[in-house]
């Protein structure tokens, strides 16, 4: 049979392999096995409906979601564009702010990256927890808003916030910096135990303080600095 | 320097066929040299590349010209097969940036950067490009630096371009060649440029980056217009289309001037960003056309032949098609069949389109606005048979709150009236109105939330109309219930109650499709 392309085989095209393919190809895969560790957090953690926000379960889901993460090695980059596929919904169908906010901050903690900058200006939600139990020595800085219970039980890591926090920023956090540039919700500090909170702007209500200090536009507004 | 300009011209010519054979034979003309503020330029209008002599003539002292040549023409031609492809995909790419960025100028720049980087990647994974020597060569300004950094990483390429970025790191991992993903990695790459892209004193200037600037003006006229109403479709809303329009008006403006100096075509008007909104979303819910029903004419006439047979009459024998002879099987007969004429003949009447924009309603410039979209879908109905549409736009039109389009075929004049917006009060000028729809005998169209302070005459001067009237409601209001129980008594009324305002054009369109299909 006649084939019409035969006189143009020799144009072919070669493609040449590139690192971009191997970097794109592992990015992508990164991101398949958190979607993928996110998805078991949400399958344990869901056995209801509604997920309530008790002690004993953001430890637990803290731990679940610590052990299906540590196979995976990831970037913080990774854990930003993680954020973004979650926000987006098409790959994961289902983001449920508090668990995927504790996901987010396992990764954070467990990175090998000591710096790590989350750009979340254009999700269209925010997530809860974020920062949450951020050890010493680490660095989180967050473009745009959080949610609730940022830095919350922070271990000493400190958290930058460029935009607004919600209510029960930095609850129970034992030390660490936390540092917001605009506005924070009610219950700011709530059982804090130590450490410090920045914030820029507005306070719309401090927490029950057992120790640290709250700052509201560079002047002490709460904790053992006033005593 | 005209040797040197003539040697350069040879050089391209001999270059070109194989350039173009690396690329699949792209259809474009040879390209030509040209002081251009880019390095490389595709001019979409003629489809044709355009070199900047100077730039060739400076790379020319570090690099063999043939290379720096080739290098060109790789990124030229990558931008015209592979990215943008077309001012619709460029489109898109400014309206993400714009979204994400809020800002013109920024986004532009974000857009041309990830175009350049797409259709370098392009060159040199899928063309064999020579463009790494020409960026491994020159000195490097501003982002150029970080570009190189680039694509050293991802070309596995040494450019001379040391530092391990925190930037590159974020850009090295987006796939740049997978089409069906540029909207995303566009995202990312913007998350990744955007605090080098604000900073006050920002690098990312267009003297900053190798292959220059890309405007819209390199588009042809009829380029712009399809580009636009395709990005009407995927618009969010009225507004982001209106807003990314506002930013081009100024350079596709220019692309008409010089079209009407170059070519001498006639003025071009400006297209209003949202007639053109509205427009293209009515093409979505086009009516088909119903044919019209043949009626037998009772009339037998000769259709074609058979042969004879004994039994059958004389007077049908065709002696010129049956070789002069009278023989059974040979000799032919006329077959009869019965002839088809129009019965009565139908007509599409004219249409009044009759549309409450008063402050009830929605604005159609900031929000997708479902009267006009049935309006606009009515009127093309008609247009589609022949007839002519009115349009009678109001809000508090004893007040001067209305506008009067007489009847015309001109759709973009029907689309420019039906988009109007007043706000105010409501109330209609029942003798201006009914004078019309009496005159024309036309169809009146009335899209409104029956929020009508005149409603009660309204009902009472439409019920006295030959005419025939479809009132579309917005809502469960009261006025509609007095609407609906006056068209119980008059047959000329019909009325469709709507709870979402998304009903509105299924429901227009089921009305004119009874109108015209049934007789």
């Amino acid at each position: 049979m006649f084939n019409p392309f035969e006189d143009f085989k020799d144009f072919l095209s070669k493609a040449r392999g590139l690192p971009l393919d191997q970097l794109a190809a592992a990015h992508d895969q990164v991101i398949r096995e958190l979607a993928s560790g996110y998805g078991k957090l949400v399958e344990q953690e869901l056995k209801s409906l509604v997920w309530f926000v008790e002690h004993n379960r953001v430890i637990e889901a803290y731990k679940t979601a610590s052990e299906v993460i540590k196979d995976i090695d990831y970037d913080a980059h990774s854990i930003e564009d993680f954020c973004y596929v979650l926000d987006n919904g098409a790959d994961i169908p289902y983001l449920i702010s508090g668990p995927a906010g504790i996901y987010v901050a396992a990764l954070c903690n467990h990175t090998s990256d000591e710096q790590i900058v989350l750009r979340l200006g254009d999700m269209q939600r925010t997530l809860h927890f974020l920062g949450y139990r951020l050890p010493y020595g680490k660095s989180l800085r967050i473009e745009g808003d959080a949610g609730n219970f940022t830095g919350s039980a922070l271990q000493g890591g400190e958290i930058i916030i460029t935009g607004s926090t919600g209510d029960w920023t930095g609850a129970g956090m034992t030390d660490g910096k936390i540092t917001i540039n605009q506005h924070c919700g009610r219950n700011t500090g709530e059982w804090m135990q130590g450490g410090e909170i920045w914030v820029g702007s507005r306070i719309r209500g401090l927490g029950r303080m057992t120790a640290g200090r709250v700052y509201q536009g560079g002047e002490p507004v709460a904790g053992d600095v006033l005593c | 320097m005209e040797k040197q300009t003539e040697d350069l011209q040879e050089l391209l010519e001999r270059l070109w066929p194989e350039v173009r054979r690396r690329h699949l034979f792209p259809e474009i003309p040879t390209p030509r040299f040209e002081s251009n503020p880019s390095p490389v330029a595709m001019e979409m209008r003629n489809k044709q590349i355009i070199l900047n002599l100077e730039y060739v003539n400076t790379m020319s002292r570090m690099l063999p010209a043939a290379t720096v040549l080739e290098a060109l023409l790789d990124h030229g031609i990558s931008h015209y097969t592979c990215c943008p492809w077309d001012l619709s995909t460029h489109l898109r790419f400014y309206a993400r940036a714009k979204e994400i960025l809020n800002e013109g100028d920024l986004a532009r720049r974000a857009t041309d950067l990830f175009m350049d980087i797409v259709a370098d990647t392009h060159a040199v994974k899928e063309r064999q490009s020579s463009l790494p020597l020409l960026y491994k060569s020159g000195a490097r300004k501003g982002f150029e630096k970080i570009i190189c950094s680039l694509y050293q990483r991802i070309w596995g390429v040494d450019l001379g371009c040391p530092g391990d970025d925190e930037t590159v790191s974020r850009l090295a991992t987006i796939p740049y060649l997978d089409k069906r993903r540029w909207m995303v990695s566009l995202s990312r790459f913007i998350r990744g440029i955007r605090p080098l892209l604000e900073e006050a004193d920002s690098p990312i200037s267009d003297e900053h980056t190798r292959m220059g600037k890309h405007g819209f003006q390199q588009y042809a006229p009829e380029e712009i217009d399809q580009a636009l109403r395709e990005f009407a479709v995927e618009a969010e809303s009225p507004e982001q289309f209106a807003d990314v329009f506002e930013d081009l008006q100024t350079q596709l403006e220019e692309v008409k001037q010089d079209v009407d100096e170059g070519m001498g075509h006639g003025a071009g008007s400006p297209v209003d960003a949202n007639r053109l909104y509205y427009m293209k979303l009515a093409e979505n819910y086009a009516l088909p056309l119903h044919k019209k029903d043949m009626r037998g004419s009772g009339h037998l006439h000769p259709h074609s032949h058979r042969p004879w047979e004994v039994c059958q009459p004389f007077q049908d024998l065709d002696p010129w098609c049956s070789f002069g002879k009278y023989l059974p099987g040979i000799t032919q007969i006329w077959q009869r069949k019965e002839g088809q004429i129009y019965g009565k003949k139908e007509k599409t009447p004219n249409c009044l389109i009759m549309i409450d924009s008063s402050g009830s309603m929605i604005d159609p410039r900031t929000h997708l606005s479902y009267a006009v979209l049935g309006g606009g879908c009515a009127a093309d109905s008609y247009l589609r048979h022949d007839a002519q549409v009115a349009v009678y736009n109001f809000s508090d039109a004893l007040a001067g709150g209305r506008e009067y389009l007489p009847f015309t075929r001109s759709r973009s004049l029907i689309y420019q009236v039906l988009c109007r917006y007043f706000g105010g009060g409501t109330a209609l000028d029942l003798d201006e109105v009914t004078s019309v729809a009496e005159d024309s005998e036309a169809d009146i169209f009335l899209i409104t939330d029956m929020q009508i302070t005149n409603l009660d005459q309204t009902i009472s001067r439409f019920s006295r109309l030959d005419n025939r009237v479809t009132a579309v409601h917005v809502g469960k209001k009261s006025g509609a219930l007095r609407f609906i129980k006056a068209s119980v008594k008059n047959q000329n009324i019909s009325v469709f109650g709507v709870n979402s305002s998304n009903d509105i054009p299924r429901i227009v369109l089921g009305s004119v499709r009874n109108y015209l299909a049934v007789e």
